[in-house]
């Protein structure tokens, strides 16, 4: 039984840093704009495709192993941070004044425009992730890790804890977070705020992308719509550690994941039941802590 | 200004878009005119037409199975028409898209009856279809559903239809076979997605199972995309079931058995006919080795579909995909209960689909019950081997 | 340099002022009294008479617009009217129409009676996810009215009451003064009637002491509880009339389609409806129609451009909102 517990304790780690890797994009976007960006998963759904395309060309030339997956994750994860910053331009930018509600439809269009255009570009079908990693890993008292969990896992640590390092240490970063405090009073000092806005978005869709390339890496297969549970799923973990607060999206990601793979194993629940137990726990925590783990209290309303 | 260049942008996108998809419609329309001016070119004088609506997912993501189903009813169709049509009548099909969405198959089954079709072949989706049986039951309008085969459509039925794709009670059958007699097991996990389907089949599996004197440890669900299933996975292992059922299709089921063995399970899997493309083995590589497959008749391993893959093929340029040739048959069963009927009288035709008895078909014999649905299973077993499905012995 | 940037600048803004305009001005029309009586006269004519001359394919549509139109104008009231965010709003048109799915197939109940214990169930499904929302900010709000619509639908998919993944089926037809209604002709004028007492209901609500105090919250909260309106129990009027509307729209819904499947309550389906009423214009009923009506005529219309489709929709979308970010037919106030 031990066993059990400590294998679903992994499972839900593994699981659950690739939503806070997701998470971290709608938590930045939201504290420095404080739009919902719903095409977030569709982002993340794009920097998939764009690494399998990368990683088809280089793998000729590099293979398809680490290097190989390491150099497309880089391109694609710079390709989909432009892409991001395109979107930002086109659909965001033009809505800054407008009323809260119109800027998150306005990012459902966007989601509706990316997915249907890869739905139309793969038209529809599944596609095969293929590398060259085999499924070796070690295994403690029968709980099995591979080593491309163990990968992901420190690979979204170092770019957390680099992401973590530049909001708290760089002038950009000071730069977003008193963006996030007050727009005007940062362009009366001089801050080149839609530069900054951008470079939120170039972050936020980079890691979004990387975070696409990991799930291809490991699961193998992408497809068009693998981005709107994702996006869900980050979603509600921004929202338990607190929106717009970095370390809360991580700490969020990873207890999301744990609740999913508690529900899954708890035999009065059960995996047909897992998100209601998830969403449940949610709404419970919003009600007694509605700001989320780590969220600061505001005032502020609609 | 920023806002026009921008704006700029995107209608220059979306007129790209409208073009570069008007002109591939206009492609896969100028192959169905081109078909139907063939027709017209050897100048057969038809005595009148019988319109036959086809209704199929053609938008939305079960478009690829409802592009398949449509192009071999209309290669059916003109077969027909070029050997001197039924009755001497020419069939014309009307195609109408219900998205596999109940809101849109209701429209659709609508537009269809609006536009007088004599028959309706086709359907795809359990779910969309159930909606369109009372409208085309109220119109009296015969309707050979090809593929949907949830069990909750038989009492629905209101008596105009028949179904040519066995039943989940049929496929539970087969599966109960497998287990039973070919793996000889006792107990098993079976996983659904959620879905009227996947569930209906894995519901009445249990049932079966159980009545066999089996046991079933536990019913699963993976919800549909997740792509993580380790939980499950692992949740599954703690019961260590001598085997394991996954009634779902065929991308998300490759995640799962690569996950299944990724994490050391080493009973038996078998999956549903959901599964039975060969994209599962693209996707979960050498863990689909020994997989079987409880399938409906696929073109491929049937004997007498060779001539029809090879047309299929020829004509389309594309594999003719899991539910092609049971739609093909729907069109010549539709052919044989008109010349049976001897009329083009719809309650004619519907009492003459219902007596149908030993027709052949390329998918097999296809005799049908007083609950309109299959007498005998044609389902198969497909065993998973070197990248390939292969027919079980 | 600088003063050229600046004309420019001016340019640009006239320019773009003079967009604003004229894409007003269509609307300006209607506002005036005597275009607007004729044009609902005109309307509510061709409305009446249209299963005279129409196909039934037509009928199919246009019945469900009207569905829709309930259900935005439903939706309109929490979002439009009270500012109140929710992502969940198919879950009170499934409580809709799951009662009536339930009490008339497992217990056999006349339709007709289904409706009181509808419009219970579903004010009982908006005091429930009211209630802890009310103290909620608005973006958190967001996620527990999301989750609550998931809840619903999974609950919906698991239970054996609710049958399950493959949902209720052989829900009876209604029988109204003898007479069963099962042809598209009945469902049009069933559903056309609804809109009429939608409309009716909330312009009333609209005008209302509530319409105002809902106005007043929307606007600022902090001045209106200063002015003394216990805002908890407007806003919780809000989600409980919305919920209402939702939840009569789903029994029809229910027999009008004769099977219910918990995949027609996903997330996408509140999302729609959502997108309508913000596309239409918040607040302002007739904008609302307008996105209800877009809402289910563009995927008709395009139906011939295949998987494009919701592509274009999207793009489309993305316009309208960029050039009338306050909907298509705005309220004045705004």
């Amino acid at each position: 039984m031990l066993n059990i517990i400590a294998q679903q304790i992994v499972n839900g780690l593994i699981i659950g840093s690739v939503y806070s890797l997701v998470a971290l994009g709608y938590s930045m976007v939201y504290g420095v704009i404080k739009l919902l960006n719903f095409a977030h998963g569709d982002i993340y759904m794009t920097g998939a495709f764009v690494g399998l395309a990368v990683l088809t060309v280089i793998s000729g030339a590099v293979g398809a192993g680490w290097t190989g997956i390491i150099l497309a994750m880089i391109v694609s994860m710079m390709i989909v941070g432009l892409l991001g910053v395109v979107i930002e331009r086109i659909a965001y930018q033009p809505m800054l004044n407008a009323p809260r509600l119109s800027i998150l439809i306005t990012a459902l269009g966007v989601s509706l425009t990316l997915y249907n255009t890869v739905m139309v570009l793969t038209n529809g079908e599944f596609r095969a992730f293929k590398t060259d990693l085999g499924y070796e890993g070690i295994s403690l008292h029968n709980i099995q890790i591979s080593y491309t969990q163990i990968v992901i896992v420190l690979a979204t640590a170092a770019l957390m804890i680099g992401l973590h390092i530049f909001i708290s240490r760089t002038m950009y970063g000071k730069a977003m977070r008193a963006i996030a405090l007050d727009q005007d009073a940062c362009r009366l000092m001089g801050i080149n705020v839609n530069k900054i806005i951008a470079l939120t978005f170039f972050i936020g869709s980079a890691l979004a992308a990387a975070a696409g390339i990991m799930a291809g890496v490991y699961y193998g297969s992408i497809h068009f719509f693998m981005g709107f549970i994702i996006g869900l799923k980050a979603f509600t973990a921004a929202v338990i550690g607190g929106i717009g607060s970095i370390p809360g999206a991580m700490i969020g990601g990873l207890v999301l994941g744990l609740l999913e793979a508690a529900g899954t194993q708890l035999p009065f629940v059960g995996s047909g039941w897992k998100d209601v137990f998830a969403f449940a726990i949610l709404i419970l925590l919003l009600v007694f802590k509605p700001t989320g783990i780590l969220g600061k209290t505001e005032i502020e309303r609609m | 200004m920023l806002k026009k260049g921008l704006a700029l942008v995107l209608f220059v996108f979306l007129a790209l878009m409208m073009f570069g998809c008007g002109s591939q419609q206009s492609s896969q329309q100028s192959s169905n005119s081109e078909s139907q001016s063939e027709t017209k070119t050897e100048e057969k004088s038809f005595d009148g037409e019988i319109k036959v609506g086809l209704i199929m997912p053609l938008t939305g993501s079960e478009a690829t199975y409802g592009k398949d189903m449509e192009n071999a009813m209309i290669m059916a169709a003109d077969e027909i028409n070029d050997s001197g049509g039924v009755l001497g009548k020419k069939l014309v099909t009307v195609s109408a898209d219900d998205a596999a969405d109940p809101q849109q198959a209701s429209a659709a089954a609508n537009k269809l009856v609006s536009s007088g079709v004599m028959a309706v072949v086709g359907s795809y989706a359990s779910g969309a279809t159930l909606p369109t049986l009372a409208i085309f039951g109220d119109a009296h309008i015969p309707h050979i559903i090809t593929v949907a085969n949830s069990t909750k459509l038989i009492n629905e039925n209101r008596g105009n239809a028949i179904m040519i794709n066995g039943t989940a009670l049929h496929q539970g059958d087969k599966a109960v076979e497998l287990f039973q007699d070919i793996w000889k097991v006792d107990s098993i996990v079976i996983v659904h997605q959620g879905d009227a389907y996947s569930e209906d089949l894995a519901n009445i599996t249990k049932q079966k199972w159980e009545e066999a004197g089996h046991k079933v440890l536990g019913i699963e669900v993976a919800n549909k995309g997740e792509q993580d299933y380790s939980s499950i996975v692992t949740s599954i292992k703690s019961k260590n079931p001598d085997a394991v059922y996954w009634t779902a299709y065929y991308a998300d089921g490759a995640l799962f058995i690569k996950q299944l063995r990724q994490r050391g399970y080493e009973g038996k899997i078998a999956v549903g006919d959901g599964c039975n493309s060969p994209k599962l083995m693209e996707i979960a590589g050498s863990a689909a080795d020994g997989v079987v497959c409880t399938s409906n008749p696929m073109a491929e391993y049937l004997p007498a579909a060779k001539d029809f893959i090879q047309k299929y093929k020829s004509r389309y340029n594309q594999d003719p995909g899991p539910y092609s040739s049971l739609s093909y048959d729907g069109i010549y069963l539709l052919k044989d209960a008109i010349e049976r009927a001897g009329s083009t009288d719809k309650e004619a035709i519907i009492k003459a689909l219902r007596e149908t008895k030993g027709f052949k078909g390329i998918s097999g014999e296809v005799t049908i019950t007083d609950d309109g649905t299959l007498a005998k299973s044609n389902f198969v077993l497909l065993e998973a081997k070197d990248g390939k499905w292969n027919l079980m012995q | 340099m600088v003063i050229k940037d600046l004309n420019t600048t001016i340019e640009k803004t006239s320019m773009d002022k003079r967009m604003v305009n004229w894409s007003d001005r269509i609307f300006e029309v209607f506002e005036d009294t005597k275009v607007k009586t004729g044009i609902s006269t005109l309307l509510i004519v061709t409305s009446l008479a249209l299963p005279y001359f129409a196909s039934n394919y037509v009928l199919e549509i246009l019945t469900n617009a009207y569905f829709y139109m309930i259900l935005c104008l439903g939706l309109n009231i929490v979002v439009g009217f009270a500012g109140l965010l929710d992502l969940g709003y198919a879950a009170f048109f499934a409580v809709g129409a799951y009662t009536t799915g339930i009490l008339s197939t497992r217990l056999g109940i006349n339709f007709w009676l289904t409706i009181p214990f509808s419009i219970l169930f579903s004010a009982i499904a908006g005091i429930i996810i009211g209630g802890p929302t009310l103290r909620l900010r608005s973006d958190y709000l967001a996620i527990v009215t999301l989750g609550f619509g998931e809840i619903i639908r999974i609950a919906a998919r698991n239970l054996k009451i609710t049958g399950g993944a493959s949902g209720l089926v052989g829900i009876e037809r209604p029988i109204f003064f003898g007479m069963k209604l099962y042809q598209n002709q009945h469902f049009y004028y069933i559903f056309l009637l609804l809109v009429f007492l939608a409309v009716f209901v909330s312009y009333r609500l609209h005008n209302s002491r509530l319409g105002r105090a809902w106005e007043y919250i929307r606007e600022d909260e902090d001045a209106a509880e200063a002015m003394g309106i216990d805002r908890v129990k407007f806003k919780l009027y809000a989600y409980i009339t919305g919920a209402i509307f939702a939840g009569i729209a789903g029994s029809f819904y229910a027999v009008k389609m004769t099977s219910i499947s918990p995949e027609t309550f996903q997330f996408t389906q509140s999302v729609n409806i959502l997108a309508a009423v913000v596309l239409g214009g918040m607040g302002k009923i007739p904008g609302v129609i307008m996105g209800a009506f877009i809402l289910v005529m563009f995927p008709e219309i395009f139906r011939s451009i295949g998987n494009m489709r919701m592509l274009v929709f999207g793009i489309i979308l993305l316009i309208i909102m960029i050039f009338r970010p306050h909907g298509l037919w705005p309220e004045k106030n705004n």
